[in-house]
């Protein structure tokens, strides 16, 4: 240790330190995540069913039916994309703008907090049940107590509209988590500077979008990127109110992962179409970090 | 004081209202918790005749929640601590650092949030059987550190922009070693993101189906609430009155816990830091 | 320095107690069996079981129940080692999914007391790879007061028949059925019945007609009788009220129990809901139609889901011990009659009560076929995948010429994986 330059001390120095803070988090993600996600990378070139003992090993033939011949894949991915354009842009949308009006001064803040935030707290196959009560029974009774078609429509069986059904029983359960976040972003923002540009006479919109906005950008990247990765990922919020029907109509596309390998039991294939799902979310969202960090700002 | 301006009751009357419309299919919830399997059945939006207070008695006896909190416990306080613990200091170094090589390892770290559980939630289990984390909720929160850290460190990465890097300087200057530094000085000024982070993952943690599913089934007495109270939603029966109450019985914790930690965001502590 | 080298070092440690305090193994002691079952409609008659047996024999059963997720938690399970004792799953295609886990029954003594008929679902190549649990009939359940209060008294038995029950009955007022679209499995169990006989009559009986599926030789297209069951799918959507693609199987239960609807396409294990709901409901079972010939028309008849001991196991004795308490005791002949209330396997068994159990074997006494399963010897994973497209043809996405091209490619591609 003596020997060494001051220089090459500082940098050892910084070096460990990066080491000492960053290594923790790198173990904990490896063991529970990207190790077992290799080795299930491994199964994408085998034809397995999951259970037999021998597992064998069949190249690329796996990406090839992925990319050539599985309509329904991409017809679940081509839903899967609406859905999470919609899901993304709404529930973003709606939770920056009641997290600004949560932030203001008005009474029981507290209170109202809590009770968009509450529906995010139950597990999404109570919700689905709740959800599907509400648009059969409910709606009946809802119907029978106002006369509006709009009640006796088809919410869940009929294709064109089960699209918003999904999305809004989505953003419904959701929005509570993106509220928390923006909420801390929006506490963040130094009341200094905000104190500042009022007194340099700034109005409401102008000290949003000039000094709330930029310095919450932080947030809004981690939002979007939450919302988009979810919404790609998007699996129990279908599988408890639709199970992907009607038809193949609202099935996702990790729905249909999950039924390659776990109904039909292919599981090498249906794990060569999650790789295949990892590298699309993961394209979309270095695109998305890369825009949005840039900009970020500091104080 | 604080004034409250007539456009803001306005705020508060509308946004009340909208709450209540939001918490309908909650409000559902409650009331079919209070009635019998067949008062359900037959009509889910009317309100109970007679409060069935035994749905709930019999729920907490079926669902052996003493234990099964305890356990639920066990496994978010250790999968919490954790998170915070190693995403705050990581997120906060590579937001500090900002070489080609930590925007490459902050990429490794947050990839995980974009790869489907269901891929590799088989290989999960192989790993935590090796590693003997199988079989006890100490074990899944263990299991839970690489699950949430990565989001949390997303977010301790952006939150530590707004804290100034001259306090960094300042904390080493005063002969404090990187790590005392950090948790004396900067964490502190990150609380409104500590409290998110552990609210965000309380909440997922608590409500967590699969993963236990996967590594506990093998164990009765390890089990979690949420698994108990899954007992009751069958493929082709569902116990409508104890399914109910045993998810009231469920978030009910999860709701109490979120409510008293809303009192920690504290605004203005940033302020008062950076003004020295 | 120093200092920062101490605390990675104590960081690291802190881990170890942690690794080790999961490392909890069972100690030695009396032998506790571990079971992974579905149907969790029958929590209360598996807790019941597990207490007697406790009871007589100091044994532990410790059974978890699972239904939607029960797949992928066997799978994984038995993927990382750590195998129950005990499982269940479907016959037939299921006894070569499980080819590597299973044990072989055939040399068992308890199996010579379990009906021939009950094993021929899990008999392979003259091995016997599972226990059969239950046998369970499916077909159309009907209120017998809303029949008599709309003055039906002959018993439909053609498409023909249902078609003028239902129009009967729609004039009244009342809802005819309660389709069950929604869930994906009723819609296999309600369409296969249709052409139930078709295999035997005119493909040499069911195994060729799947063999010859699976080799690609024999299309879903290529079959006349299809027809009759997309005819009887679209009887029930017209007579199945406003939103017939949402009703689910709660819908069916409830809407039957209070009478709202006259019929639903259900099974055994569907009366408990119903009698929950209404305990006077008097239900009866009426046979499926297939096509315009009333003699054809019958019932299936079959035992599907069947218990399977791990062949890895380390308690297998026990295990096989419970088996044969099973068959044999007392409590064990009696628990699926009684308790369950469904049919047994077991030779020489007691009839249920229930009204359901009651009418199967009065129809399967007087002549009315009782068909297999026949479906599930389709491999691994069609039920979902075919129901799902016959649910898309029943909700509109697709004619009869597109579905047939669906069920056929679809098919194929399972098929083809299976090898």
């Amino acid at each position: 240790m003596e020997s060494m330059t001051p220089l090459k001390r500082k940098q050892w120095d910084r070096a460990l330190t990066f080491a000492l803070f960053t290594l923790p988090a790198l173990a904990a993600i490896l063991i529970s995540v990207e190790i077992p996600f290799l080795m299930s990378v491994f199964s994408s070139f085998t034809k397995w069913n999951g259970l037999d003992k021998a597992q064998t090993f069949i190249g690329l033939e796996n990406y090839k039916e992925l990319f050539l011949d599985d309509l329904d894949m991409w017809k679940a991915f081509g839903f899967t994309l609406r859905l999470t354009l919609g899901s993304v842009i709404v529930v973003n949308l709606c939770a920056l703008l009641l997290a600004v009006l949560l932030d203001s001064d008005i009474r029981g803040k507290n209170a109202l907090r809590a009770a968009f935030y509450v529906p995010n707290i139950v597990s999404l196959i109570i919700i689905g049940y709740i959800w599907r009560f509400i648009f059969s029974a409910g709606f009946e009774s809802f119907f029978q107590a106002s006369g509006l078609d709009f009640f006796m429509l088809s919410w869940l069986g009929d294709v064109n509209l089960v699209y918003f059904s999904v999305l809004m029983v989505s953003v419904w359960h959701s929005l509570g988590f993106y509220l928390v976040i923006y909420i801390a972003g929006l506490q963040t923002v130094p009341r200094d500077l905000i104190e500042a540009s009022m007194i340099d006479g700034a109005g409401r919109l102008v000290r949003f979008f000039r000094i709330t906005l930029p310095l919450i950008m932080s947030s809004i990247t981690v939002s979007v990127f939450h919302s988009l990765s979810n919404g790609l990922k998007a699996f129990d919020v279908i599988f408890s109110l639709t199970n992907g029907g009607p038809g193949n109509s609202t099935t996702t596309i990790a729905l249909d992962i999950y039924r390659t390998a776990f109904v039909i039991n292919r599981f090498g294939y249906g794990t060569a179409k999650s790789v295949v799902l990892f590298l699309m979310i993961l394209i979309l969202s270095i695109f998305q970090v890369r825009l949005f960090k840039s900009r970020e700002v500091e104080v | 004081m604080k004034k409250y301006t007539p456009a803001s009751t306005i705020t508060t009357l509308v946004l009340s209202l909208v709450a209540i419309f939001y918490l309908y299919p909650l409000f559902l919830v409650v009331i079919n918790s209070f009635k019998t399997f067949s008062e359900i059945t037959s009509n889910v939006l009317a309100l109970p005749t007679s409060l069935v207070l035994e749905n709930f008695s019999n729920a907490f006896r079926i669902m052996n929640y003493p234990q099964y909190f305890l356990n639920t416990l066990l496994a978010t306080a250790v999968g919490v601590s954790g998170v915070v613990l190693v995403s705050s200091m990581a997120g906060y170094k590579l937001s500090r650092t900002k070489t080609r090589y930590s925007f490459v390892m902050f990429m490794v770290l947050i990839a995980p949030m974009m790869i489907p559980f269901h891929s590799f939630m088989i290989s999960l289990v192989k790993v935590a059987k090796e590693l003997h984390l199988i079989g006890s909720p100490l074990g899944l929160g263990v299991l839970y550190w690489g699950l949430g850290a990565s989001l949390a460190l997303f977010m301790y990465h952006g939150a530590v922009k707004s804290v100034p890097q001259e306090l960094d300087d300042c904390a080493l200057i005063d002969g404090a070693g990187p790590l005392r530094a950090f948790f004396q000085i900067i964490f502190p000024l990150l609380q409104p993101v500590t409290v998110s982070v552990i609210v965000i993952n309380t909440m997922w943690m608590w409500n967590d189906f699969l993963l236990p599913l996967l590594v506990l089934s093998g164990s009765k007495k390890s089990l979690t609430l949420q698994l108990a109270a899954y007992n009751f939603f069958g493929l082709y029966k569902v116990d409508w009155n104890f399914a109910m109450a045993g998810v009231l019985l469920t978030i009910l914790p999860a709701v109490i816990f979120y409510l008293s930690l809303q009192r920690y965001i504290i605004k203005g502590m940033v302020a008062g830091a950076v003004k020295t | 320095m120093k200092k920062m080298l101490f605390v990675v070092l104590a960081v690291l440690l802190a881990f170890g107690p942690l690794f080790a305090a999961g490392q909890q193994e069972q100690k030695a002691g009396p032998v506790t069996l571990n079971v992974l079952f579905y149907s969790p409609e029958l929590a209360e008659q598996y807790n019941d079981m597990v207490a007697a047996y406790k009871a007589e024999t100091g044994v532990t059963l410790d059974i978890t129940v699972l239904q939607t997720d029960y797949r992928s938690v066997l799978t994984s399970r038995l993927n990382s080692g750590d195998v129950p004792d005990i499982f269940m799953s479907s016959a037939y295609a299921d006894n070569s999914t499980y080819k590597d886990y299973v044990y072989d029954l055939t040399n068992e003594d308890f199996i010579k007391k379990i009906e021939p008929s009950a094993l021929q679902g899990v008999t392979v190549d003259g091995k016997i790879l599972g226990y059969p649990f239950l046998v369970q009939s499916h077909s159309f359940i009907y209120n017998k007061k809303v029949f008599a209060d709309n003055g039906i008294t002959t018993l439909p038995k053609t498409l023909a028949d249902f078609e003028a029950v239902s129009k009967k009955l729609q004039a009244n007022g009342v809802q005819p059925f309660a389709t069950g679209f929604k869930e994906f499995w009723v819609l296999p169990q309600t369409a296969w019945q249709a052409i139930a006989n078709v295999p035997a009559e005119n493909y040499g009986g069911y195994e060729n007609f799947v063999a010859k599926l699976n080799a690609g030789e024999l299309k879903f297209k290529d079959i006349p009788q299809m027809s009759q069951l997309f005819d009887l799918l679209d009887l029930i959507k017209t007579y199945g009220g406003p939103k017939p693609n949402e009703s689910d199987f709660n819908d069916q239960t409830s809407s039957l129990a209070t009478g709202k609807v006259a019929m639903i396409h259900q099974g055994n294990w569907a009366e408990d809901s119903i009698r929950k709901t209404n305990p006077e409901v008097q239900i009866g079972f009426l046979v499926g139609p297939t096509g315009n010939t009333a003699a054809t028309a019958g019932i299936m008849f079959d035992s599907n889901q069947t218990i399977r001991i791990a062949k890895d196991s380390k308690n297998l004795d026990a295990a096989l011990a419970w088996l044969r308490w099973l068959t044999t005791s007392e409590y064990g002949r009696n628990w699926i009659p009684g308790k369950v209330k469904q049919l047994s396997p077991i030779i020489g068994a007691a009839a249920p009560d229930s009204q359901i159990a009651k009418e199967t074997s009065a129809l399967l006494a007087s002549g009315t076929p009782g068909y297999p399963w026949f479906y599930q010897m389709f491999p691994t994973g069609t039920e979902q995948q075919l129901g799902a497209i016959l649910q898309g043809y029943c909700a509109g996405i697709t004619n009869r010429a597109q579905t047939l091209d669906a069920l056929d490619s679809a098919y194929a591609k399972i098929a083809k994986a299976a090898q």
